[in-house]
């Protein structure tokens, strides 16, 4: 690399100089004075931008097609709901109401934990990342890929969504469980309505999306995009790929792990819709539309998707029902048109304005 | 909830019939994975739609009745035909241009199941529908001494198996068949003995949806038909795919082997527990059996 690319897409510096762009015009939302209520849609915009990096990354980078992202990111939620509500509780009034109504007579062992704040975060971190190295170890060392990671990933997903719909003396079953107050934390309470948690989620946004950009660049994430392009080569060079596929796995689960429980902050709501299938692959369409091998494609088309999807459900209940028919037939032509999504189209057409140039330069194409 | 709520103690009657039970639930997973089991077995093609074929089986069989009042039984064959053409227009104005990308056909076929859903949504509503089962005589139970098993169950036992003998006897002892497994084999070698392996794609991908119809025309009399019912059967379809292999024998035993399995855990625990063991225990079994029940097939595929 002489520092001269060939297509003004893989400028780095320009790269870059995106991603500050999108961020700066996303910290710019509340600078305008949104809404209330619209500051808190726009919150969750965040989460799911985060979700759709967690997919690019997974899918897009790592080559592992993963329709489970819900079960670390709604494993993190359900933890994150518990916390909350045992915020609420106190002493004297230990037990959710909802167990009560289940006839629950005393706590469970397992709710017992969610007193401490700082343990409950621990728990909402480490459950996910736990459950996900082991799947991830169970999948990879056994060479599955493709398809059966996808059907594997799915399996999973429906097993915990029918645990979290079955167990409702722990769960509120298909209900879920609504914390009556804000997430406190260290005597500060985050408003999910307030200017604050829009700093927040975003703010993990832009950590998820440096640090992520940052591994991509780095050996390992080299290493990992070449174990997507071809598992059997890298294998042959020496390198471990169940180690580098198990890395990434859990590092992309690590951010849907953050983005339920940004998520539960939100709406202060927990329920078996985290663990949903469509919701999963939902994901895998936003990264899909905006490219997969994009974090800023994934990012900007998340954004865009789900606004437009609240924006025609305001319309009317047609415009609602016709929006999940709409996403469906973009997402087939993406898939049949353009495999790399927008970003990849974007790739395309900045690649015209370069050989206008390298023409008028004739020799350039031999030093390349 | 105590453990002694949660554990049913063993008693050989009760057991018995849910072993009975297992075989049935065996049938309907089989069923619903037949279809899947071609498409993946002779085109490596992941049809995520396949469940929303196996709905739009059941609405057709919901319209030809209520519409046309044909009885239950002749509603079988035209929601194998109904759906297989609409199988035939997904697989030659969608499959055939990703052939070359497995995975995207994974993806393609799932946006395909979305606008399934969500167009019989926007026509019939989110509100249940129901198949009227005919005879009558099929609605009621099987009784003798501590069996109790509803007969259509059994009769989708009996039809599972019909339709995969059916599908053995295609596949083995006709020409047609021949092209089938010819294609299978080798996709190029095949061709260029003048097998028209496109339209053996395609053909193949027809009878693989036509299969999902008939699935779906049984589904509704067994439970309500609703836009999201594929979801529910989609899973245990891939499942008893992947467990077996891929291709009809193993599809069958695991099939069969999966139903007993999850009800012999149902029985003593309930039924959502059970069904999260047996996934688990799936993951464990693909993790030293990768290539499923019987691997050599898989070279064959």
């Amino acid at each position: 690399m002489t520092g001269q690319t060939q297509n003004l897409y893989h400028n780095k510096a320009g790269q870059w100089l995106c991603y500050i762009a999108l961020f700066v015009v996303l910290a710019l939302v509340p600078v305008f004075g949104a809404e209330p209520f619209q500051l808190n849609v726009y919150s969750r915009y965040a989460v799911y931008a985060m979700l759709a990096v967690s997919v690019s990354m997974v899918w897009g980078f790592g080559g592992i097609l993963s329709l489970g992202q819900g079960i670390p990111y709604g494993l993190a939620a359900y933890c994150m709901g518990a916390t909350m509500q045992m915020q609420y509780q106190t002493p004297d009034d230990p037990i959710p109401s909802f167990m009560l109504t289940n006839e629950l007579t005393e706590l469970p062992a397992v709710w017992e934990p969610f007193w401490s704040t700082s343990i409950g975060l621990i728990l909402a971190l480490g459950v996910p990342t736990l459950i996900m190295t082991i799947f991830g170890i169970l999948m990879f060392q056994a060479r599955l890929a493709g398809a059966f990671v996808a059907i594997m990933t799915l399996a999973i997903l429906n097993a915990f969504y029918s645990m979290a719909q079955d167990l409702q003396p722990f769960t509120a079953g298909f209900n879920g469980i609504s914390p009556p107050n804000p997430f406190t934390a260290f005597g500060v309470t985050i408003d999910p309505y307030s200017e604050m948690l829009y700093w927040i989620n975003l703010g993990l946004l832009a950590l998820v999306t440096l640090v992520s950009k940052y591994v991509l660049q780095s050996k390992f994430g080299t290493i990992v995009q070449a174990t997507r392009d071809d598992a059997e080569r890298v294998r042959f060079l020496g390198y471990s790929v169940s180690y580098f596929q198990v890395v990434v796995f859990v590092f992309a689960g690590l951010i849907a792990t953050l983005a339920g429980i940004v998520w539960v902050m939100t709406v202060q709501y927990v329920s078996p819709t985290a663990f949903e299938t469509p919701f999963s692959i939902y994901m895998v369409i936003w990264a899909a539309v905006g490219g997969r091998h994009s974090l800023f494609g994934a990012i900007v088309a998340a954004i865009v998707l789900n606004y437009l999807q609240t924006e025609l459900a305001d319309i009317s209940e047609i415009w609602q029902k016709a929006w999940l028919l709409l996403l469906g037939g973009i997402f087939i032509a993406v898939v049949l048109l353009l495999p790399r999504g927008l970003a990849g189209l974007f790739e395309y057409l900045l690649g015209f304005i370069k050989i206008g140039r390298r023409q008028a330069a004739p020799g350039r194409i031999a030093a390349n | 909830m105590s453990v002694h709520d949660f554990w049913t103690p063993f008693s050989a009657g009760p057991f018995f019939n849910a072993l009975l039970l297992g075989f049935t639930l065996g049938a309907i997973w089989l069923l619903a994975a037949l279809g899947l089991t071609i498409i993946y077995g002779t085109m490596g093609v992941i049809n995520m739609a396949h469940g929303e074929f196996i709905m739009v089986g059941a609405y057709f069989t919901f319209l030809m009745q209520t519409e046309a009042g044909i009885p239950w039984l002749a509603c079988l064959p035209l929601a194998f035909i109904g759906v297989a053409i609409i199988g035939w227009i997904v697989e030659r104005f969608l499959i055939r241009y990703l052939y070359a990308r497995p995975l995207d056909t994974l993806l393609a076929t799932w946006g395909v199941s979305l606008v399934l859903i969500q167009g019989v949504r926007l026509i019939f509503g989110g509100e249940p529908q129901y198949v009227a089962v005919q005879p009558h005589e099929l609605t009621q139970s099987a009784e003798l001494g501590f069996i109790h098993i509803p007969w259509l169950r059994i009769f989708i036992l009996g039809a599972t198996l019909a339709l995969a003998a059916g599908t053995w006897a295609i596949l083995y002892k006709t020409i047609y068949g021949i092209r089938v497994r010819a294609v299978m084999q080798n996709k190029e070698m095949a061709a260029a003995f003048g097998i028209n392996a496109q339209q053996v794609y395609g053909m193949t991908f027809a009878y693989g949806a036509g299969l999902a119809g008939i699935a779906g025309a049984m589904f509704g009399g067994l439970k309500t038909v609703f836009p999201d019912m594929g979801l529910g059967y989609i899973v245990e379809a891939f499942l008893v795919v992947v467990t077996g292999g891929g291709h009809l024998f193993g599809s069958i035993y695991s099939g069969a082997i999966l139903g007993e399995l999850n009800s012999v855990f149902s029985y003593f625990t309930n039924s959502t527990f059970a069904r999260f063991v047996l996934f688990v225990l799936i993951v464990v079994f693909l993790r030293f059996y990768p290539q499923g029940l019987f691997p050599e097939a898989k070279a064959r595929r």
